[in-house]
């Protein structure tokens, strides 16, 4: 039984434990690497109980609060990963920019156990409690520099948006409790099941208040707006957090709700049921997503944009769910595993990429810069191309079983608006490269200085290796995915 | 007869208090709409015999949140009250008219899907029956909402989203923590490259609250 919740364990008392240690010594700067490495032992425990499996293990006391089966399993694995490379990103940063306050790394860990706890929930109860100590961590991060504007009004948009979606989806689950008398989510699906589902208006009220509050956790149109200015006004390491961490814990609710608790198969089929509903949403996430990202002269801007596009991808593969069934959920999580590692490294790069008072964050500032530091303009060239989804690289891979899924769901216009809109915002990201190696600084211009930090560079190192493996040998973690999909649909 | 009477005074109560929470442009008369919202409910938690549950309404509601409230309201004296802002008043109208009709129209579904009529017999299906069990029409069971149930409830079925609870409230206090202290040896930290100064701008914008807030 705690073998089994050792990742939810092992994060939990590291984190309290390293609170308390700094308290006590007073000094910050191992803790990024302590930090990081109480993060991967979280996710090597989550890939240890994942080998060991949950079978014959009595999991009663949990239910139905906690679901651990594979797909939270895969979550427990990927989640602290992503945060545990934020976590060494953060560590050079944060020293860089004079900003190493401790705090930084405890918001860190409870938001990355927040989504773990997002991700395995069964229940409205827990589902809303992690989803909450995801989102109040992700507020604090994004307002950390106080000093700054910018940071603290993306803090105050985030926090304001934030709640109002998290009201509405409380509210619609609390329609569907009065209508079914059930809060977990297995409860709902059966009750849901035996009056019709979709034909009650008031079921419906609810699964667009659902889908409206899930819609605005992942930043699709038009409930984007929060996600550019929280993104650029943040720290660095907190938005490629907010881009990785929390975005796959935002997806990983947004999977279960509509699987689990609409997955009867009228709610998912096209003709009576939500996938046109999610199908809109995401044409309209990645087109207009798209049209902005390649307007912004700002990289750190763009590339929240970028995940925006990236969010309407996946969920492309989501309204593939009711004709692709398992295939489009496997689709997705191995297109999650391809994002975090290339987003985290692209905003890894920008962060190496400028120093204190000379941050780089437009594509004047990165001008010139491939030539200056060809080891530099390399890493992010092969971040970006990953993002874009050229191969040899995991995000090329991403993006094939992703649209292969959509295509074997029968859904034929949708894949080829996925593959269209792929080639456009190939536009932007090499757009970048161009300033990297073809174009020089005005004259007289700041120019940016990369900062030394050994922490960056491991982190890079260790995304860059992931994501030239998935690339090259994506193998395993597909029959990962799968198997984790397969979990969740029965 | 009593019990309605009260239900529906309560009720009335309530709903003003909420109105009078939106609609006032003196903050701290909102704040105290708010309080007379929060202590109709506590009433109708007292018609159903949770007196356990309407204490604590009281004591952490109106004891301590609106109280909180208020103090914030009294530190930031007037800037507290934002001059009027005309700028997209037609827009701002049209919107409120639009949300406010969708939530009118849920409210009158919601209303027509809970009136369901008792079914004749032999026409019970599955679904009447879902609904006439439905939480929203029963009784309260019996001990609800007192000491004895609530702590039942929070130490065994419930032991697993108490626990977590207590994650939430850990990454609040940090959130706040780590919010508070960044304004500590800012003078040494205030460079930072923005592609654009955003302008402190108008009244009523979030930069603007900011910045008046912060002395």
């Amino acid at each position: 039984m705690f073998l089994v919740l050792s990742p939810f364990i092992v994060l939990a008392v590291g984190a309290l434990l390293l609170m308390l240690a700094e308290a006590f010594t007073g000094s910050e700067r191992s803790l990024s690497v302590v930090g990081s490495i109480v993060l991967f032992a979280t996710s090597a425990c989550g890939l240890a109980v994942w080998l060991l499996g949950t079978d014959n293990v009595d999991l009663s006391v949990l239910a139905p609060w906690i679901i651990l089966d594979r797909f939270s399993l895969f979550f427990n694995a990927l989640l602290p990963f992503g945060a545990a490379l934020v976590c060494l990103l953060s560590g050079g940063y944060l020293e860089e920019h004079r900003l190493q306050r401790g705090e930084f790394y405890q918001l860190i860990f409870f938001t990355t156990l927040g989504t773990m706890f997002l991700s395995a929930a069964g229940d409205g109860l827990t589902l809303l409690l992690g989803l909450e100590t995801m989102s109040i961590g992700a507020y604090a991060l994004t307002a950390f520099r106080r000093t700054s504007t910018r940071s603290v009004e993306g803090g105050l948009k985030y926090f304001l948006l934030g709640s109002f979606s998290a009201a509405l989806l409380l509210f619609g689950l609390a329609l569907l409790y009065g209508v079914t008398g059930h809060t977990d989510l297995a409860g709902l699906r059966d009750g849901l099941a035996h009056g019709g589902a979709l034909s009650d208006p008031r079921v419906i009220f609810a699964l667009l208040l659902v889908l409206s509050g899930l819609a605005f956790k992942v930043s699709a149109f038009p409930f984007h707006m929060w996600a550019p200015d929280a993104y650029e006004g943040a720290p660095t390491p907190a938005t490629s957090l907010m881009a990785s961490t929390v975005k796959a814990g935002g997806f990983a609710m947004a999977i279960r709700v509509l699987v689990t608790a609409f997955g009867d198969p009228a709610s998912t089929s096209w003709a009576s049921g939500w996938p046109p509903v999610v199908a809109w949403l995401a044409v309209l996430t990645i087109t207009i997503g798209n049209l902005i990202a390649g307007r912004q002269d700002s990289v750190k801007r763009m590339l929240a944009y970028s995940s925006v596009v990236h969010a309407g991808y996946m969920l492309v593969g989501l309204a593939a769910f009711g004709a692709a069934k398992s295939a489009a959920i496997a689709s997705i999580l191995f297109y999650l595993v391809t994002y975090t590692v290339s987003t985290i490294g692209a905003l890894g790069v920008l962060i190496l990429a400028g120093s204190h008072g000379k941050e780089a964050v437009s594509y004047e500032d990165l001008a010139g810069i491939g030539k200056r530091h060809p080891a530099l303009g390399l890493a992010f060239s092969f971040f970006l191309l990953s993002l874009a989804g050229i191969p040899p690289t995991a995000g090329f891979f991403g993006k094939w079983y992703l649209v292969k899924a959509i295509l074997e769901g029968g859904m034929p216009l949708l894949g080829v608006i996925t593959v269209l809109n792929s080639v456009l915002s190939a536009y932007y990201y090499l757009r970048v490269l161009v300033f990297m190696y073809m174009k020089e600084p005005a004259p007289g211009a700041p120019k940016a200085v990369p900062m030394r930090s050994g922490e960056v560079n491991a982190a890079l190192v260790i995304a860059a290796v992931c994501v030239a493996l998935l690339g090259l040998r994506p193998g395993a973690t597909i029959d990962a995915s799968e198997e984790a999909a397969k979990t969740l649909v029965q | 007869m009593i019990g309605q009477i009260f239900f529906y005074v309560m009720a009335a109560l309530a709903i003003f208090g909420a109105i009078a929470t939106v609609v006032a442009r003196n903050p701290i008369r909102g704040a105290m709409g708010l309080l007379v919202m929060i202590l109709s409910v506590a009433g109708f938690f007292l018609a159903l015999h949770a007196e356990f549950l309407a204490a604590i309404q009281l004591i952490v509601y109106a004891g301590a949140i609106v109280i909180l409230f208020m103090f914030v309201l009294m530190l930031l004296g007037p800037s507290a009250v934002p001059a009027h802002d005309q700028r997209g008043q037609i827009w701002r109208t049209v919107a409120g008219a639009i949300f406010g009709l969708l939530g009118a129209g849920a409210i009158w579904f919601a209303y027509k899907g809970f009136t369901v009529d008792v079914p004749a017999k032999g026409e019970v299906d599955a679904h009447t029956v879902n609904l006439a069990r439905s939480p929203a029409l029963g009784l309260a069971p019996a001990g609800y909402g007192g000491i004895d149930e609530i702590g039942h409830a929070l130490f065994t079925t419930h032991l697993v989203p108490f626990e977590i609870s207590s994650a939430l409230l850990m990454v609040a206090v940090i959130g706040a923590v780590a919010v508070a202290k960044g304004k500590k040896g800012s003078k040494d930290l205030i460079i930072y490259k923005e592609l654009d100064t955003p302008e402190i701008d108008a009244p009523g914008t979030a930069t603007a609250v900011i910045a008046e807030v912060s002395p």
